[in-house]
């Protein structure tokens, strides 16, 4: 990203996420959530920290808000939506049972986070992804500040001696790296996945197939709830899904032809350009 | 590389530990060992072997072993260590899908708590031991000198299955033991009585993915039932196209309960009448026909009325009338009953109940069909309850047993306190061996023998699962790597050595476990290479044979007990399930999925009864029952009935490891003694408690945090449609 180049293509540095984003992307990888299907059982979110070499924090750590749980599942008990529409009464709502939301970095296309970032550490890829540079983090936080999901999560410490005792430390995942204290982390999209896919789509002479890798979370969800792909790929079982429930990137308001479609993003209306899209979650009533 | 007998690379070259990673891996490097005839050619050390490429990660199938469901797993092995747990594909158990314990079995394998060496029990305490010195102490005291009697020795198991049942039977065999005590604190067992009696078979299919509406009395089948990933694949189908009705009536929401259409919040114990009150209900207002029923359940059915219905169960009439008109419209239905329901001092009639609501609604032989087991009995699931684990504590009071062999089980935690199972184990038997993966209860506090197992991960075995399927299937265990600690051994290799003491002219042929297993293999005619990369040998089931017959049933009244007037319920979860998992630290961290706390105990209550004893969230209280008080931090909610105060089983470990130990309190203690009068388990959801404020309090440790993470505050987070609109747009067909 030399000066000579950014002044060369300057309009396109200046294009918003609305004309297409900063860059020509060579994947947009998105996912869609079903949360018709997501039971709640937590199954992502234990693949994750074995896939992703999270650390355990302890109950105190915890307490301080301080766990590194990339792909959390939140768990409400009042529903608004029907709520508002009168359809249930608030503080009855436990008779239809909890709202799960599984949440992971939204990787959005105008990221909050990276803008505030004094080093660069957290920028936009080509692929679409929202990337943390770990070895320019200066751990200043003002990502995790800035992002409206709180789904970024600072090393207060240094976990690698009480989070991986001997012989626990076998079990991380050479793939990436541990990262240590003063350093900002967060859902990568199983970035060292991607990287597998497409290392062996360039040695084949081939576009990666949609499907050929998967996430570590979508692999494990008993219930398929979790769609992972290349939103660039017109084929794929995402790009799809979003077309289905009628919900594009680039805008901060969908339009749908049809509002029964049930796909949303999360905050949308903040204008991030989320690249997850959930599928809302259906009541009887 | 050892210079023993076999070296590694002949050992893995044998087993054929080949082809299932390369596909995997997509690569078509050279292999560069030969083998001629077992015999290695040279091979320069710079030639690295296929499974130890540098940054190359292979995969290679077995079977995970944290709970009893039995699911395929593929283990992602790189530079010879194993990485990660992913769900092979192919199992007919879990396709591919993994819950959060079979992704934490890596956890388990490398815990740093693990027991390494044998010990030995020296004047009250454990001390290290050699091998040598263990075996000689085995060959001592039950070995063919020992005058061991063959009906003075017991096994005491958690589930086991395929060849390690076998070898277990062998040993009894071989001592002239009949006694097998198989024992699971999370189980199905008065279910499967009921099965046995009313349908002729104990574990039929249950079709999750074809009902239409399922009624579920405390059936935990998405969290901690018996095949949590299988059963929450069926519900992903149920819950699309024509979305089923998922209705749950249980004293405390489960995982289940919290992803139910509709929740009931009943009285414990009162599960049966409101099975028969829905009956009366299709009966009365929907024109069902019962006349294939026996006149005396017709007669019984007519006393549950919708007013005595709701009075006894605590049920609201209008949700017992919405829940049958689910159940009458949507067809095929399918009603569940689980460990709330059934683990009653009157749990088989509660059981029984529920599956006479199936017989009216005529879901046996729709959703309740004939599975497809195994041609193999001797291999199949040795499923446990806690019967035998009363049977157990009354035969070692009386002393019936100088020797007892503990394996894949934790007796001295599960027990409860009235049972004084250890201090009797201590006196009464004289010699005890445990062989286990960790320094739990009962090696620590009882063991007069401590052996050291492989993890999973290390190990030869197979495996049955208990549930039916669409196939029958052999899910192979094999070594993902090599033993971490040289001083652990595998599971069949020890009992083998036990056999070869006593009887050595059929064993002794056999070097170790994997030679029995591959000799086994043989007789099955079974191409053994194959079925390790696969990690199934999928086999010609035969079809079981469903009989619908009815039984009469009698459902108690229900009492109210002044001095203990709460229901104490230990509720089982998908995590820590029944303690075993309480040294795994993600398990430990991971959060509880309906309270969200983490790394303690808590006791779940309803708001109104926390306004009647004036605590909230965080207060600790005492429970007390007839056995014992525990005292722990309170979490209020409404998905609780208000006579119920719920305590997670799981922690309040005593020994095991540094993650477990001295944390939260273990609800199992308090449990009084009751059982169910016709199967002999026990009445686990059956204790009364009482509660008290114990004075103090501090922050209760979960995700978000007090006053986060529990409401909206209208913030379109999680957006909800009705099913209505859901069917009209998505229907018949699934977009995804």
């Amino acid at each position: 990203m030399s000066l000579k180049n950014i002044l060369e293509n300057w309009s396109q540095y200046r294009r918003g996420h609305e004309q297409g984003g900063h860059h020509e992307y060579e994947h947009m990888w998105g996912m869609a959530i079903d949360l018709n299907k997501c039971i709640g059982c937590n199954a992502c979110s234990v693949a994750c920290y074995a896939e992703n070499n999270l650390a355990i924090v302890g109950k105190h750590r915890y307490s301080k808000s301080q766990a590194m749980h990339w792909m959390r599942i939140e768990r409400y008990w009042d529903e608004p939506e029907l709520e508002k529409a009168g359809l249930v009464t608030k503080g009855k709502t436990i008779e239809t049972g909890a709202s799960f939301l599984p949440m992971l970095c939204q990787q959005c296309n105008a990221a909050t986070c990276e803008p505030v970032c004094p080093v660069a550490a957290t920028y936009h890829t080509p692929d679409g992804l929202n990337a943390q540079v770990y070895n320019r983090c200066i751990g200043s936080r003002y990502c995790s500040n800035n992002c409206p999901y709180r789904l970024r999560y600072f090393n207060f410490w240094s976990y690698y001696e009480d989070s991986w005792p001997e012989p626990l430390h076998m079990q991380l995942n050479p793939d990436l790296s541990v990262r240590d204290k003063g350093v900002m982390e967060k859902c990568t999209f199983c970035v060292q996945r991607i990287r597998v896919a497409k290392d062996e789509a360039k040695m084949a002479d081939r576009k990666v197939i949609d499907g050929e890798f998967q996430t570590s979370c979508q692999q494990s969800c008993p219930t398929d709830a979790i769609v992972f792909g290349d939103m660039l790929d017109p084929q794929s079982r995402v790009t799809k899904l979003w077309k289905t429930h009628q919900v594009e990137l680039g805008k901060s308001k969908q339009s749908k032809q049809n509002p029964d479609k049930r796909g949303y993003r999360v905050l949308e209306g903040l204008n991030t350009d989320p690249c997850i899209m959930y599928l809302e979650r259906v009541r009887e009533v | 590389m050892s210079g023993n007998q076999i070296n590694r690379r002949d050992f893995l070259k044998i087993m054929g530990w080949s082809g299932a990673g390369v596909a995997l891996a997509g690569c078509d490097r050279p292999t560069t060992v030969t083998l001629h005839e077992g015999k290695e050619e040279v091979v320069s050390y710079l030639m690295p072997e296929e499974y130890v490429i540098p940054g190359v990660g292979v995969y290679y199938a077995t079977t995970c072993q944290q709970c009893p469901a039995g699911c395929g797993i593929h283990g992602r092995v790189r530079e010879g260590r194993v990485l990660k747990a992913e769900g092979n594909p192919d199992s007919p158990v879990n396709y591919g899908k993994l819950c959060q314990m079979g992704q934490a079995g890596v956890q388990g394998h490398y815990n740093p708590d693990r027991m390494t060496k044998p010990h030995i029990r020296k004047g009250g305490n454990l001390v290290e031991a050699s091998w040598d010195e263990a075996m000689a102490l085995l060959k001592q005291k039950v070995g063919p000198d020992s005058g061991l009697a063959g009906d003075r020795f017991a096994w005491f198991t958690g589930q086991v299955s395929g060849h390690q049942a076998v070898l277990v039977n062998a040993l009894m065999d071989s001592l002239g033991s009949e006694r097998h005590y198989v024992h699971e604190v999370v189980n199905n067992a008065v279910t499967r009585a009921v099965n046995k009696d009313m349908l002729g078979v104990a574990t039929p299919r249950y079709r999750i993915d074809e009902a239409k509406a399922i009624l579920s009395f405390g059936a935990d089948f998405l969290g901690a039932g018996q095949s949590p990933v299988h059963y929450a694949t069926e519900y992903a189908t149920f819950r699309t196209g024509d979305r089923g009705v998922l209705m749950v009536a249980e004293p405390k929401m489960s995982l289940t309960g919290a992803n139910a259409d509709l929740w009931m919040a009943v009285r414990p114990g009162t599960e049966g009448v409101l099975a028969l009150g829905i009956a009366n209900e299709l009966v009365i207002r929907h024109k069902r026909k019962i006349d294939n029923l026996p006149a005396e359940v017709r007669d019984l059915i007519t006393h549950y009325d919708l007013d005595t219905t709701a009075q006894i169960t605590g049920v609201a009439g209008d949700r017992i009338v919405k829940a049958t008109q689910w159940l009458h419209s949507r067809t095929p239905s399918l009603v569940l009953a689980g460990q709330s329901a059934e683990n009653q001092a009157h749990g088989y009639q509660i059981a029984a109940a529920t599956m006479l609501l199936n017989m009216v609604l005529g879901n046996v032989g729709r959703t309740i069909v004939p599975g497809t087991e195994l041609p193999f009995p001797q291999l199949a699931a040795k499923q446990g309850g806690t019967a035998d684990l009363r049977a157990f504590a009354k035969a070692v009071e009386q002393g019936a047993y100088d020797a007892v062999f503990f394996y894949n089980t934790n007796p001295a935690y599960t027990a409860p306190s009235y049972m004084k199972l250890a201090e009797k184990l201590q006196s009464k038997v004289g010699f005890k061996v445990v062989l286990t993966q960790f320094p739990d209860e009962t090696a620590k506090q009882i063991a007069d023998l401590v052996l050291p197992l492989h993890s999973p991960f290390e190990d030869w075995g197979t495996h049955v699962a208990a549930s039916s399927y669409d196939e029958a299937v052999i899910s192979m265990q094999q070594p993902l790597m090599e033993p971490l600690y040289p001083t652990t051994r595998g599971f069949g290799d020890i009992v083998l050595d036990v056999l070869k003491m006593r009887d050595s002219d059929n064993y002794g042929q056999y070097a170790d476990y994997y030679a029995y297993l591959s000799q086994a293999f043989g007789a099955l005619s079974a191409d053994w290479q194959k079925t390790l990369q696969t990690g199934l040998l999928k086999v010609e089931g035969q079809a079981q044979r469903i009989n619908a017959k009815a039984v009469k049933v009698s459902l108690p009244d229900y009492k109210q007990n002044a001095e203990f007037p709460y229901h104490l319920v230990p509720s089982a979860r998908l995590g820590l399930w029944d303690g075993r998992h309480a040294n795994i630290p993600w398990l430990q961290e991971a959060p509880d999925q309906i309270s969200k706390v983490v790394w303690d105990s808590w006791a779940e209550m309803h708001p109104a009864t926390a306004d009647k004893l004036g605590v909230s969230t965080g207060d600790y209280i005492t429970v007390t029952s007839d056995q014992g008080t525990i005292e722990t931090q309170v979490y209020v909610f409404n998905g609780i009935h208000p006579d119920v105060v719920a305590v997670p089983m799981g922690q309040g470990h005593e020994e095991y490891g540094r993650y477990a130990k001295g944390r939260g309190v273990n609800p199992l203690k308090l449990i009084s003694p009751k059982h169910d009068a016709k199967t002999g388990e026990l009445a686990l959801y059956g204790t009364r408690v009482k509660v008290a404020k114990a004075g103090r309090s501090e922050a209760l440790v979960r995700m978000g945090g007090p006053g986060r993470n529990e409401a909206q505050l209208g913030r379109k987070l999680v957006a909800t449609v009705t099913a209505d609109v859901y069917r009209r747009t998505e229907g018949a067909n699934d977009v995804a």
